[in-house]
């Protein structure tokens, strides 16, 4: 009985995504590079990949994906905040061991960081070149490129806050009547909460965290905690949660609404890298040439977040890129901002 | 000393050859004893002492040349925030083992006193608050008590149509509630057992002379057993400064940052692992220091109430406030074991657990994701099972060797075998993880990653537990039976492999049990020694409450609940049913 129903299941899913029907058939549709590649990694059997950029469920997904295109390349996941993967990536480093293979951070800083201490290892996927072409060259080194593009920005509970009353813009937020309303990640643990403070540190001075810890907001680890808590129902509005959480969140009943700021919304351009001493170096490109290929497209769409390749519509119920306006620090921004925020945020708000 | 009889059936030394021969002939004449004397000194020195030593050494070292400084000490206590930590700890340490005793003592003096009915059913209520892990009882007070979501706090608005909120756990009293709910077992199991040991006639003494039951409880049975409250309150106080779980998932909400999170803390880019075995010094201190008081408040003999004379036990009757107590009981326990579990198992069924029980929010996606989907969530429960199983193997093992020489006084300085085996006891799961890291992570061990070194973590950090166990009952087997078979031409070895350690299979097992289910469940030991491939349940679950995703975090809670019921269930089975309780 219930062998059929995953049976059943199974197929619908193949049916339905049409990525697990491409991949059945992978074997024909390899490039003779990405045969190659495979060939070798199948040698190494396996991929350890440090991630903080997509939610646990979707990365897992794509963990799931990757070896369904490759069943002899097992991948495994090790999700976490990107700043407990950079700490992970540190500790592996510090003990002289390796174990990570492909490493990716919402916070670019990091990449910087790891490139100017030699801990990457060149390589260009030739996927890269079918990207969205504002997002194509990340390094001009190849050290390391784009595999996540994350918008950062407000949801409310729907039942507890009308469209008008709703907040507008990220300066709305310090308006009083937010006290104890408002959730947010934390970040010492989330990369893109790191960046998004650096941002807000550029817009308005860090001033701006001094007032909205006025209004009480309840901190998490995660930029993902808050859509938990607006489900349910324990606070009504989140700062700057990834828009495609809040997406699935929706698509499973829970009363959400997005909210794209006046000022604009965060938008996390993030990379991924191999590490030079990974210990399945073939493993590793054969991944970033997933990760950059059309095959995790599928998988993303599926999970709401934004393609990294032109060509798929936007996730079911977000805007277009080119009718948002985006904000971002620099890279060098990041890389710096980011410990400093670090410590500023565990001043004013005492963790 | 007793031990010439192993060397008595001298083998028939071979032909001598040489000086090789020679050494070879004088090694036969060393005891195997001996010889496993020093091989426990070294797994002993291995497991325990290298790891301590490494930390000392190494918070005096410069990162990067290795040369001495004392600049980790000023960076770990440079900070006001730094300082803040150390001083929430040792308040929520007060205020935990305050709260444990308030909870745990009434309990203890009406189970082990008087007429209140439903003793088994305490008996439950205890045991059940002692295998649930604290960070999941956490989650599920989070579900109860959060200030506007809670199921608490939206039936008391509810009941009284007001706003505000009854309890909100996001506070240092509920992070303290909440971590007492799961410590006082400790008070109760210590405090039980004194109270079984004072006779009627103290109080019948007190009755005579005019004071009434409350009277007599309060002003001569409960000073009687003064010391065990005492004990056991420096116990929890203990267990919550070196608790990490809990002040993870709930203080970073209730803005309260404690030692255990500050350590973490150091671990961040880049990683500074001086300045936390720095830092991590003064819990070490503050923890010896206060096993040396408990050692010393225990010995006091002024407080003898068991002398040769037996004394008669009755139990008090409480009339009509029995129930009251019993009353009490049920609280403890709906507080600390039923809510908690209820909310988990409902959050664990739900698609969005604040919208509560009803047909279209119940799914079973959360266990499909984990049991189907998940690529390390059944690796994990299979890492914690064979890790916790080895390393509750090697700590019996080695505790069952070390408390026979030491019992049986075999070899010259047996105890500081014995002094070894219980050192862990005072190091807190989360510095000895960091010495661990320190001494053991790099090359050229280079075991960072590996099963082996969380399995080394677990068996010295709970070999103190394997230890206390086998030397009671090691004590228990009078050394007649060994010597009649040695006697009869058995040597030492067979006489113990054949003789003592069947008489004690089940306490032995029940020790293994006990080792196995705290293994299970420790988060402190394992977090900084994990790779990708060796996560446990309990780091897996900390890894999933990151992202705040209570219902698959529920589901993942249950899973591990199921496994350690399993095992409870068959340690009642084979050892009896209060294997977990009678000695901790």
């Amino acid at each position: 009985m219930q062998g059929i129903t995953k049976r059943q299941l199974l197929i619908a899913g193949a049916a339905l995504g049409g990525l697990t029907a491409s991949s059945r058939s992978g074997a024909q549709d390899m490039s003779a590079h990405e045969r190659e590649l495979y060939e070798a990694a199948k040698r190494e059997g396996e991929i350890t990949w440090y991630s903080g950029q997509y939610s646990a469920e979707t990365s897992e997904a794509i963990g799931r994906a990757f070896t369904e295109r490759y069943p002899e390349v097992r991948c495994n996941v090790v999700r976490s905040t990107s700043q407990v993967a950079f700490q992970r990536l540190s500790q592996d480093a510090r003990a002289g061991v390796a174990q990570c293979d492909v490493f990716s951070s919402t916070n670019s800083g990091h990449f910087q960081l790891l490139k100017r201490q030699s801990r990457l290892l060149q390589f260009r996927p030739q996927n890269a070149d079918g990207m969205l072409e504002s997002i194509r060259n990340a390094d001009p080194d190849n050290f390391f490129h784009t595999s996540f593009l994350g918008l950062f920005q407000l949801a409310c509970n729907s039942q507890k806050v009308s469209e008008d009353e709703a907040p507008k813009s990220w300066t709305d937020l310090l308006d009083p009547k937010w006290r104890n309303q408002l959730a947010v990640g934390h970040p010492g643990f989330s990369g893109a909460i790191g960046v998004w403070a650096v941002q807000m540190r550029k817009m308005y001075g860090w001033d701006y965290f001094k007032k909205l810890e006025k209004n009480k907001p309840q901190i998490g680890r995660s930029s993902q905690d808050p859509v938990t808590l607006l489900n349910a129902g324990e606070r009504s509005v989140g700062v700057a949660v990834p828009a495609a959480t809040v997406l699935l969140s929706i698509s499973r009943g829970n009363p959400l609404r997005l909210i794209y700021p006046t000022e604009g919304v965060l938008a996390t351009i993030a990379p991924s890298g191999i590490i030079r001493n990974a210990p399945h170096p073939n493993a590793a490109k054969l991944f970033m040439e997933f990760q950059t290929g059309p095959h995790m497209t599928p998988v993303l769409l599926r999970y709401f977040a934004d393609p990294l390749r032109p060509g798929s519509p936007p996730p079911e119920g977000a805007k277009p890129l080119d009718q948002i306006k985006l904000l971002a620090p620099s890279i060098e921004e990041q890389e710096k901002g980011v410990p400093e925020v670090r410590e500023l945020w565990r001043d004013t708000f005492g963790v | 000393m007793n031990d010439t009889a192993a060397a008595l059936p001298k083998p028939v030394a071979g032909q001598a050859e040489g000086r090789r021969g020679g050494l070879l002939r004088r090694l036969r004449y060393v005891e195997p004893v001996t010889l496993l004397w020093l091989l426990l000194v070294l797994v002993l020195l291995f497991l325990v002492a290298a790891p301590l030593l490494k930390l000392f050494s190494v918070s005096f070292q410069a990162q990067e040349t290795g040369t001495f400084t004392l600049s980790n000490y000023a960076t770990a206590y440079g900070r006001a925030r730094y300082l803040d930590a150390l001083v929430n700890s040792l308040t929520l340490g007060l205020a935990s083992a305050a709260i444990a005793v308030l909870l745990a003592v009434p309990m203890a003096w009406a189970v082990s006193r008087t007429d209140m009915p439903g003793k088994g059913f305490t008996w439950a209520v205890v045991l059940g608050a002692f295998i649930m892990p604290p960070y999941l009882g956490a989650v599920g007070w989070i579900l109860l008590a959060g200030p506007n979501s809670g199921f608490v706090n939206r039936f008391w608005q509810w009941l009284t149509g007001s706003e505000g909120t009854l309890f909100n756990v996001y506070s240092f009293e509920g992070l303290a509630l909440v971590i007492a709910l799961h410590s006082f077992p400790l008070v109760f199991i210590f405090v039980k057992a004194a109270l079984d040991l004072v006779s009627s006639e103290m109080e019948d003494a007190a009755n005579i002379l005019g004071a009434g039951t409350w009277t007599a409880m309060r002003k001569v049975t409960l000073p009687l057993v003064w010391p065990s409250i005492l004990g056991s309150f420096i116990i929890v106080f203990l267990e919550t400064i070196a608790l990490f779980g809990t002040p993870a998932i709930l203080g970073i909400p209730a803005r309260i940052n404690v030692v255990t999170t500050q350590l973490w803390q150091f671990f961040e880019y880049p990683v500074r692992v001086e300045v936390a075995a720095a830092y991590a010094m003064p819990l070490l201190l503050v923890t010896i220091g206060l096993i040396a008081v408990q050692k010393l408040l225990l010995a006091r003999k002024a407080f003898v109430s068991q002398t040769g004379k037996g004394g008669e036990r009755r139990m008090i009757r409480l009339g009509p406030w029995r129930w009251a107590m019993f009353g009490w009981c049920a609280l403890v326990g709906a507080l600390s074991v039923a809510m908690p579990l209820l909310v988990l198992l409902q959050a664990s069924f739900a698609k969005a657990w604040g919208r509560g029980i009803s047909l279209d929010n119940l799914t079973l996606r959360n266990y499909h994701l984990l049991i189907f989907e998940h690529e390390m969530a059944m690796t994990s429960i299979w890492n914690t099972i064979w890790f916790s199983a080895a390393a509750a193997t090697a700590a019996v093992l080695i505790a069952l060797l070390v408390a026979y020489i030491v019992n049986r006084r075999l070899m010259p300085f047996g105890e500081v075998l014995g002094f070894l085996a219980m050192a862990p006891f005072v190091i807190p799961g989360i510095v000895m993880a960091i010495g661990f890291y320190a001494a053991y992570a790099s090359p050229p061990l280079a075991l960072y990653g590996t099963a082996a070194l969380i399995i080394f973590a677990f068996t010295a950090r709970f070999l103190p537990i394997a230890y206390a166990n086998s030397s009671a009952a090691i004590r228990a087997v009078h050394p007649e039976m060994e010597e009649a078979a040695r006697i009869l031409g058995s040597g030492r070895l067979q006489a113990v492999s054949r003789i003592t350690a069947p008489l004690l299979r089940k306490a032995l097992l029940g020790g293994w049990l006990i080792v196995f289910i705290v293994a299970s469940r420790e988060l402190s030991a394992a977090i900084f020694l994990v790779g990708p491939r060796t996560r446990t349940m309990a780091v897996l679950l900390y890894d999933l409450s990151e992202a705040g995703n209570f219902e698959v975090l529920a589901a993942f809670g249950g899973l591990l609940l199921l496994i350690t019921l399993v095992l409870v269930g068959i340690g009642m089975k084979l050892v009896g049913r209060d294997f977990m309780l009678r000695r901790i």
